[in-house]
């Protein structure tokens, strides 16, 4: 366990827990990505991963709900090990919402199907229920009125929007970003930070791989940043921003602002 | 002492005549009795009653062409005619222009006196009136042209009067009935044309006339629709079929499963690597030496499937690889299993995508039925072979052509339409899958 978990030992417990990353390695042949990752995640936490491009954070992100299969090391969700065989991981997925920098929304299908199809299919939600609970989440990240338009009449934030809609209309026990706005145009970012800020605020536990650092100093109760496969350092935005330990983190914190 | 004998022997005959004749009328009289009791003519016998042929080939008589009506028939011994006339049936057109009544006689009819009578038309009557009485017992011939019969055809009753030299009128009994074939709009149009005079000078440029001969073109156009019809039938049901086949070929393709993955490749490199026209002649041939019977057209539905399928998972397969992989990403992260990825979030954005190359594949399939010509498949091809040998012109051929076309024409503009489609939408998406062979046919897509 790092320092700055310690520190905050009055205020977690280890029953708290909800994702807890082990020892975790990826390798791609001869490239290792991942070297050992251990971040635990409490439940109602939001933390901001950090870090230049290449330093793993997406692909710990990735392995965290196994769209990357770790070459070593464990992913313990909810108290039991979901890189362990006979995993029903699609059950384990779909509580684990994922919001990707490209949308990845399906281009074939309506605003409000995007976000229908995944509860109508695995939660075995009636269309009615489905329907019902797509239109609710979509008004709460303010796309109310756009329903019943295809994914290509939006705009990216407002895609970006639809995709965040659809993860929580799972009701996901944690939430992981990755980049969410990277691929936005800056006007457009603003509307996708705010809406990541509402769910933070409603004790959703997030996950958030960004480079957006003022809402890593706002939102965020734990930044980690990551450099070369490894945890460099985490601790509070406070820590972590104005007194860095680390002089790779000060290098990287010096490069962005 | 020859002639009292031969007086006996004339007076013998003649009474034997007589003899003859009275029970051949009274016969007569008794029959007409049964029959049409109050009609007692009968004396006057029909003996023939024909339409000239006018098909090209044949002795079928058509209707809506041209022909000639020929009756003949036999007057009785006291019969001394002073005129006829005859009633064509409604909506047979006619003209008294040429008509010629001829009275046959001596041995085997082949005395001839022309009878040169007045004609009258009243309606659909044609009234014959001689210069005068002719001979009792006489046989008569009309010649009747320009007598066009409906074009439905069916069988047409004429009726006719003859009218003798005491002023009674009787009417003319057992006219047997002409049957007439019906004609289409096409062989009127033909009719018509035969006897254009710019068909004629269309016709005597040689290359015209070989290859856009205007009499061939029409009187190809119904039998290449045969063949038409069943190019249709063969590619609306073997496309169909090769779509679900090539499908799970292309899935097999796209396993994790070596077997399933060799299996697929086996399968589309043989259909993909050798002649559609080998495949046909291996199948037509092979089959039914191995004694697999199976009908020309199911057989023909089945090669051209199972052709077509190859390529199809090819095209397929093209297509489901380039959906971003950020779509499985995405269905998978909200718990969605492989199964349930592949048919809500992969596939119906694949066959959005290949739906050009799709309908280009149709497009060659359809084209490739011809191939069926070889094993004797009726379809276009093998209709228009069949009258370009018997008519020694190309015509037919450029006729096949058009039946292509029919379909060819419209159906690249609904891919150009789709392709134009997809692009606007996704503009970065310039690999759509389009299949090497569709590249390759482009060529001889502009024929």
């Amino acid at each position: 366990m790092s320092e700055s978990n310690e520190v905050r030992e009055d205020v977690m417990s280890e029953d708290d827990v909800i994702v807890r990353i082990k020892d975790l390695h990826k390798s791609y042949g001869d490239l290792e990505v991942l070297r050992g990752i251990d971040i635990d995640v409490h439940r109602g936490e939001v933390v901001v991963v950090l870090g230049p491009s290449g330093s793993g954070k997406s692909t710990m992100l990735r392995c965290v709900n196994l769209l990357e299969k770790p070459t070593s090391g464990q992913i313990i969700f909810e108290g039991a090990d979901i890189t362990a065989k006979g995993v029903d991981i699609n059950g384990v997925r779909a509580k684990l919402g994922m919001v990707f920098q490209q949308f990845n929304l399906f281009p074939h299908l309506s605003v409000k199907k995007n976000v229908m199809i995944a509860q109508q299919k695995v939660l075995k939600r009636s269309k009615e229920e489905a329907e019902q609970i797509a239109v609710q989440e979509l008004g709460k990240v303010g796309l109310g009125d756009r329903v019943d338009f295809m994914p290509s009449q939006l705009s990216g934030g407002q895609q970006q929007r639809v995709a965040i809609a659809r993860a929580l209309a799972m009701n996901p026990h944690v939430m992981l970003f990755d980049e969410a706005t990277s691929a936005l145009d800056p006007e457009l970012v603003r509307d996708v930070l705010a809406v990541m800020r509402d769910l933070a605020r409603g004790g959703m536990t997030m996950i958030v791989v960004t480079h957006e650092m003022k809402f890593a100093r706002d939102v965020a109760d734990r930044v980690i940043f990551m450099d070369g496969g490894v945890v460099v350092e985490q601790g509070t935005p406070a820590e972590v921003f104005d007194h860095p330990k680390s002089e790779r983190t000060r290098e990287f914190l010096g490069h962005i602002s | 002492m020859t002639e009292p004998v031969n007086t006996t022997l004339g007076g013998a005959r003649t009474a034997l005549r007589r003899l003859v004749a009275a029970c051949a009328l009274a016969a007569c009289a008794l029959g007409c009795g049964a029959v049409l009791a109050p009609a007692p003519a009968c004396a006057l016998e029909v003996q023939k009653l024909t339409a000239q042929p006018n098909a090209d080939a044949g002795s079928d008589v058509l209707g809506g062409k041209e022909t000639r009506l020929t009756w003949e028939f036999q007057a009785d011994e006291d019969e001394a005619l002073t005129g006829f006339t005859v009633t064509l049936p409604q909506g047979t057109e006619f003209s008294t222009e040429d008509a010629r009544v001829t009275i046959l006689s001596g041995e085997d009819l082949m005395d001839r006196t022309f009878v040169k009578p007045k004609y009258s038309v009243d309606g659909q009557t044609v009234k014959a009136t001689f210069p005068k009485a002719t001979e009792a017992g006489k046989y008569f011939r009309l010649e009747l042209y320009h007598v066009v019969f409906p074009t439905q055809g069916g069988s047409e009753q004429l009726s006719a009067t003859y009218e003798l030299a005491d002023g009674t009128e009787k009417d003319v009994a057992n006219i047997p009935a002409l049957t007439i074939k019906g004609t289409s709009a096409l062989d009127q149009l033909e009719s018509f044309l035969e006897e254009q005079p710019w068909v004629e000078a269309w016709n005597s440029n040689r290359f015209l006339r070989l290859f856009l001969n205007p009499l061939i073109i029409v009187s190809s156009l119904p039998v290449v629709f045969s063949g038409f019809l069943m190019a249709l039938a063969i590619v609306l049901v073997a496309f169909p079929l090769a779509i679900p086949f090539g499908f799970i070929l292309s899935l097999m393709r796209i396993s994790n499963s070596r077997i399933l993955h060799g299996i697929s490749g086996f399968y589309i490199n043989i259909i993909r690597g050798t002649p559609a026209f080998l495949q046909i002649y291996i199948a037509f041939f092979g089959l039914p030496l191995a004694g697999v019977n199976i009908g020309n057209y199911p057989l023909g539905v089945i090669v051209m499937a199972m052709n077509s399928a190859a390529y199809l998972c090819e095209i397929f397969r093209a297509g489901i690889q380039s959906i971003p992989p950020g779509q499985n990403e995405a269905a998978r992260s909200l718990g969605m299993n492989r199964m349930q990825t592949m048919l809500y979030v992969i596939i119906p954005q694949t066959f959005r995508n290949v739906l050009p190359t799709l309908t280009s594949e149709f497009i060659l399939l359809y084209k490739d039925t011809s191939l069926l010509a070889a094993v004797g498949v009726m379809e276009i091809v093998m209709y228009a072979k069949t009258i370009v040998a018997t008519t020694g012109s190309i015509t037919p051929y450029v006729v096949a052509a058009l039946f292509y076309l029919l379909v060819t024409l419209p159906l690249t503009r609904v891919v150009s339409g789709l392709e134009n489609r997809l692009a606007g939408k996704t503009p970065a998406k310039k690999n759509s899958p389009k299949g090497a062979r569709a590249k390759a046919n482009a060529a001889d897509a502009t024929l």
